[in-house]
């Protein structure tokens, strides 16, 4: 499998596959070793990827909503990092304020650690319903050896609430992959455990990695708590610093996003022995199986069932209604890492079939998992970059194209139907009654109207550039 | 105009050595800028009769940019030399080398480079620890350099290192060494042992600057010899300094030599067993 676009960067080769025939890997490179990840991006290829920074503030640290989000650095690293991801919580303070110390050439000259300490002392004045300060560490400050973590001692000694020092430099690691193992290692080291609740905690659970995005806890909570189970912590959607503190309480680690948070998962499991399971939560099959998992846990086993079964039957006739709309049609998903593989298997409940699936910053184990549910003739691409995209959408002309908003436009103008996966279009799609929204937006995408209007007023294409993507069973 | 850079092991004397020259350049009527490269902006005092001058980089921090101008941070001293210290942090925080970049892009942009200027003196702090440090020989910058050396094993090891970052810049094109000035220590064999090393450094030994009680007698009334009393013999040095920098025009590539051979030199000529 080669790509066009590669023609004079052969090194994107070995993060090329195709699924064989014996089900075995065809590399484009030629051999049939594993797609190559997690590698620092090549010169000259128009990467997708974030910084560290990037994945400890937007990804890890960013949700938790009663905390002020302090960006130590110049002032643009706090643009691009602020209200790019819909983390909701049921605050008013979440998610309404960035902070940044807003580093400037003389402070970068004489050192910006009293500026920060002012900064942090100045927004908690003003913000003293805040329950704690994170600060992002970034490139600049970095290079010039400012002893955040002194200034956060300094500070919490001043303000009396937890004040947390990210060393998430822009620099460090290979893409943002690297800003979720700080933003876990971080909050781990300073908060989880720093207090002892009293109380029984026997049958609660934490849920790790989930960030509520447009609201997907609400999608799935009531479900484990119609098990009887308590979730003591949301790691991190939707969560407060109180809550953080007393995770390592929990009887049972539920891990949803594999990539950014199962660093936590076993951090708790070597210090305070909890045990950790892997889940999905999207899809029937999936949310069904996590239910089945994490009640088996407790011995839960027949309220599970219970559960699942009203609520399959709830969505059922409406997931069949979609199911024969959708039936036969191919998807290209690309997300940032796991999702590509939750969702291959709920989209077959739609039956629809993932033909190309790809990640930015997706380890050999997010691979791995994508590989083992893909069909035979399934493209896999590592960190994919733009002129790829372009040509996958042109050559592998698929039905549906599942990415984040940054690819829309580009879907859009080659005539690709597209769902935002990132943020959702109206979401939430997690658990079993957001899978209905799932299934509405693709629905709506791919029988979206325009399609049929562009078929009957658009001046002829040249063939070389005719497109049938959405264009045919339109109703 | 020509712009020099000195470089060197820190405490080698290479302020007091440039601010010597500088003033025995201005007593000859040359007209004479030193930009001083170091926080610590000791770099014109014996100029300047101990006055602390506004530095660039505090005059930046305290009144911002727009109020930073040549009157303020440029003050005349010895003989009319034009005295300007760049600064930069408490040692410890923040960054000295963007420091020196930011400073000198201050008095380019002020104008302070002018064709009535005949040398540009930058004196550099200690070894060129980062690239803010090695602005000074930038392109556009300083073409010239001289290292203060001793005889002594870490001045000469220091003189070396920076020879490898000349050599880096020399070689796309700009910035030559133009010889090593040795301050002396009273080391023995001293004078031949610079000598061979500046001359396996593909440079020269361009002067050699003996001992002498008037420097730190100059120094202590806050003075350059040359000011404090221009009839001493080691005022007569340093105008004999001056006069040969002033001349010079042997410029090289250095080549700088391993460590090894850097020990089996002062094997050589007698100084260590």
């Amino acid at each position: 499998m080669k790509f066009k676009c590669n023609e004079t960067l052969p090194e994107r080769a070995i993060h090329i596959a195709l699924k064989g025939p014996d089900g075995g890997c065809q590399r484009g490179d030629g051999s049939g070793c594993f797609v190559a990840s997690n590698t620092a991006t090549t010169p000259g290829d128009m990467t997708e990827r974030g910084c560290t920074y990037a994945g400890c503030r937007g990804v890890v640290g960013g949700p938790v909503k009663d905390v002020i989000q302090l960006t130590h650095g110049p002032i643009g690293c706090a643009f691009f990092s602020w209200g790019y991801r819909p983390h909701l919580a049921d605050s008013d303070f979440h998610m309404k304020y960035t902070f940044v110390s807003d580093m400037n050439e003389t402070n970068i000259v004489f050192g910006g650690e009293k500026k920060l300490l002012q900064c942090i002392i100045e927004a908690n004045r003003e913000f003293p319903e805040a329950r704690g300060v994170f600060i992002y560490n970034t490139c600049s400050t970095a290079l010039i050896g400012d002893d955040g973590r002194d200034v956060a001692k300094q500070a919490e000694e001043l303000i009396g609430k937890p004040v947390v020092f990210f060393e998430c430099e822009g620099f460090r690691g290979v893409s943002q992959s690297m800003g979720h193992h700080v933003g876990n290692e971080t909050i781990f080291r300073h908060l989880v455990g720093s207090v002892e609740p009293e109380g029984d905690f026997s049958r609660s659970i934490n849920i790790i990695g989930d960030y509520n995005i447009k609201n997907d806890l609400r999608t799935f909570e009531y479900l484990f708590e119609a098990l009887g189970i308590k979730i003591l912590t949301r790691f991190t959607g939707n969560v407060s610093v109180e809550d953080l503190k007393i995770m390592h309480k929990a009887a049972l680690n539920v891990v949803h996003c594999q990539r950014s948070a199962t660093y936590i998962a076993e951090m708790m499991r070597d210090k305070y022995g909890t045990p950790y399971i892997d889940v999905t939560l999207w899809g029937i099959k999936h949310m069904s199986q996590a239910l089945r998992d994490t009640a088996a846990f407790f011995g839960l086993e027949a309220e599970a069932e219970e559960v699942i079964a009203r609520e399959v039957a709830a969505i059922q006739p409406r997931i069949e209604y979609y199911r024969q709309r959708l039936s036969g049609k191919t998807v290209f998903i690309y997300q940032g890492g796991p999702r590509a593989w939750h969702w291959i298997e709920l989209l077959r409940e739609l039956g629809m079939e993932t033909m190309t699936a790809a990640t930015t910053f997706g380890h050999d184990d997010d691979y791995q998992k994508i590989f083992r549910q893909l069909k035979e003739g399934a493209l896999v691409v590592d960190n994919p970059n733009v002129p790829e995209i372009e040509e996958i959408l042109h050559e592998r002309r698929p039905d549906l194209f599942i990415s984040g908003n940054k690819e829309r436009y580009l879907a859009y103008k080659l005539g690709v139907p597209f769902v935002n996966g990132h943020t959702y279009d109206t979401g939430p799609y997690a658990g079993f009654v957001g899978m209905v929204n799932f299934a509405r937006d693709i629905d709506k995408a791919l029988h979206a109207p325009i399609w049929q209007t562009l078929r009957q007023r658009a001046r002829p294409a040249p063939p070389e550039h005719h497109s049938p993507h959405g264009f045919e069973e339109v109703v | 105009m020509r712009q020099v850079a000195f470089y060197g092991k820190g405490g080698i004397g290479k302020s007091t050595t440039q601010q010597n020259i500088a003033a025995a350049l201005a007593s000859m009527g040359k007209k004479v800028m030193v930009v001083g490269c170091d926080p610590k902006a000791d770099c014109t005092r014996l100029l300047l009769g101990g006055v602390r001058q506004p530095s660039v980089l505090d005059t930046l921090r305290d009144f911002g940019a727009e109020k930073v101008n040549l009157d303020r941070v440029m003050v005349p001293g010895y003989a009319t030399v034009k005295c300007v210290e760049s600064g930069g942090p408490e040692p410890g925080v923040g960054c000295g080398g963007r420091g020196v970049i930011t400073a000198i892009q201050t008095l380019e942009s002020l104008g302070a480079y002018n064709d009535d200027l005949d040398y540009v003196f930058y004196d550099v702090l200690g070894d060129v620890v980062c690239g803010g440090f090695a602005m000074p020989i930038r392109e556009g910058y300083a073409e010239e350099i001289y290292i203060v050396c001793s005889g002594e094993y870490m001045a000469l090891f220091a003189a070396n290192n920076i020879c490898k970052g000349i050599k880096k810049f020399a070689e796309r094109g700009y910035a030559r060494l133009g010889g090593l000035i040795c301050n002396s220590r009273l080391v023995e064999n001293e004078r031949a042992l610079v000598e061979e090393f500046a001359r396996r450094l593909n440079s020269r030994m361009i002067h050699f600057v003996p001992r002498s009680k008037d420097v730190q007698r100059a120094e202590i009334n806050k003075k350059t010899v040359i000011d404090y009393d221009p009839g001493l013999p080691q005022a007569e040095e340093y105008r004999e300094l001056a006069r040969k920098i002033d001349a010079n025009t042997e410029f090289t590539i250095p080549t700088p030599i391993t460590q090894d051979e850097l020990e089996d030199l002062m094997r050589e000529y007698g100084i260590v067993d």
